[in-house]
């Protein structure tokens, strides 16, 4: 949390270029799971229940809404506001849009963990999709605090 | 902004409208059942009909389990396939509880003691459509729940609550779920469609021309 709070008073340094597509590949493998969940919740639509997965029990939990809004839908949000921004940092390579965007991904995990302590838990039951998302975002803050130790600016190198 | 950039945005928006797009159409496609080896057990004496009397009309069978979200949303379907096509469809409903429901087997085994007071569509009808009521409850609440649906049907509530716990309805139900899984049955609702498994259908006209489909071309 004191590295969080240190790395986000100090500049970044610029990221190269592939270590950006890596995490816009993520955000996208991620918003495609999230849009797939949303798009299901719209048309009403409702897996069917198998032997081997929960996935119905988790979709059509009370834990699935926040105010009425699908968590699904906030998924969307989430990792479109992530694949903007990087892409943004990509077009204009202003590193403070980077650092802003990458410091969202301690929400996602946030969110990520309360989910995974709900399906085993609470709702003892697990859904694929969820899981995948859970490892997107998982991803994308390990992808956040390796770029932030890596090319936060130091006092050496400030100096 | 340059040309440049702008196509480079563009490009990117593309992208993004394309994964929802594609997922649109993809998820508007019938599921397709995975896995099923063999065609439906004969419809038999001990099976729960309703519809059609005739054994050359279509049949649609349903392995559903009363706890299961996507058998609710099936239900209603099923109830008004069978309310406009009840001379030409003859419906089977057979258990298949699954292990993650934790009053699926019970509500199972209510509906199997309603029908041994005739009564088992009756059951079937308040189990779905008061799901909500009792799927998250414990074992006793939702015992008294059932009780209460027994009392509703005026059933004998000594004999119904001898019967749910007996062991010919115990193994009723298993009967019925054996003969799912080795067909390789492995998730809820699974529709046949005389005899044979079908894609889920995705809207009621899927289903309806599914069923329908069959009556005519089905021999007596």
């Amino acid at each position: 949390m004191t590295n969080l709070k240190r790395w986000l008073q100090r500049p970044l340094q610029p990221v190269p270029l592939k270590v950006a597509i890596i995490l816009l590949v993520i955000a996208l493998l991620g918003f495609a799971d999230a849009s797939y969940l949303t798009i299901e919740h719209y048309r009403g639509v409702i897996p069917p229940c198998s032997v081997v997965s929960g996935c119905e029990t988790v979709l059509t939990s009370t834990y699935s809404k926040v105010l009425g809004i699908p968590v699904s839908l906030l998924g969307v949000v989430f990792y479109l506001v992530l694949l903007v921004g990087v892409f943004a940092y990509i077009d204009t390579k202003k590193t403070f849009l980077l650092k802003w965007t990458l410091a969202l991904t301690f929400f996602g995990f946030i969110g990520t963990l309360w989910f995974l302590y709900l399906q085993a838990f609470v709702l003892h039951s697990f859904c694929v999709y969820c899981l995948g998302s859970a490892a997107t975002s998982t991803l994308l803050f390990m992808g956040a605090i390796w770029v932030f130790s890596k090319y936060t600016v130091t006092d050496t190198l400030a100096a | 902004m340059n040309t440049k950039r702008i196509i480079f945005w563009v490009c990117f928006a593309i992208i993004l409208i394309l994964i929802v797009w594609g997922l649109i159409v993809a998820m508007g496609k019938p599921v397709t059942q995975t896995g099923i080896s063999g065609t439906a057990p004969e419809v038999t004496a001990v099976d729960h009909v309703a519809g059609a009397t005739s054994t050359s009309v279509s049949t649609l069978i349903e392995y559903s389990d009363f706890q299961c979200p996507a058998c609710k949303s099936y239900y209603p379907l099923v109830e008004k396939l069978m309310s406009e096509a009840s001379t030409t469809v003859r419906l089977v409903y057979r258990h298949y509880p699954l292990p993650q429901h934790q009053n699926a087997l019970l509500a199972a085994r209510a509906s199997e003691a309603a029908s041994l007071q005739g009564k088992f569509w009756d059951m079937y009808r308040l189990l779905f459509e008061n799901q909500e009521t009792w799927d998250e409850l414990s074992d006793t609440s939702a015992r008294n729940v059932f009780s209460g649906y027994a009392e509703q049907l005026s059933l004998d509530l000594t004999r119904y609550a001898a019967d749910l716990d007996s062991a010919a309805v115990k193994s009723r139900i298993s009967a019925d779920q054996d003969a799912a899984q080795a067909i390789g049955v492995n998730s809820t609702p699974t529709f046949f469609v005389n005899g044979k498994a079908v894609v889920t259908p995705s809207t009621y006209d899927q289903f309806k021309a599914l069923v329908t489909a069959s009556a005519t071309t089905s021999t007596p």
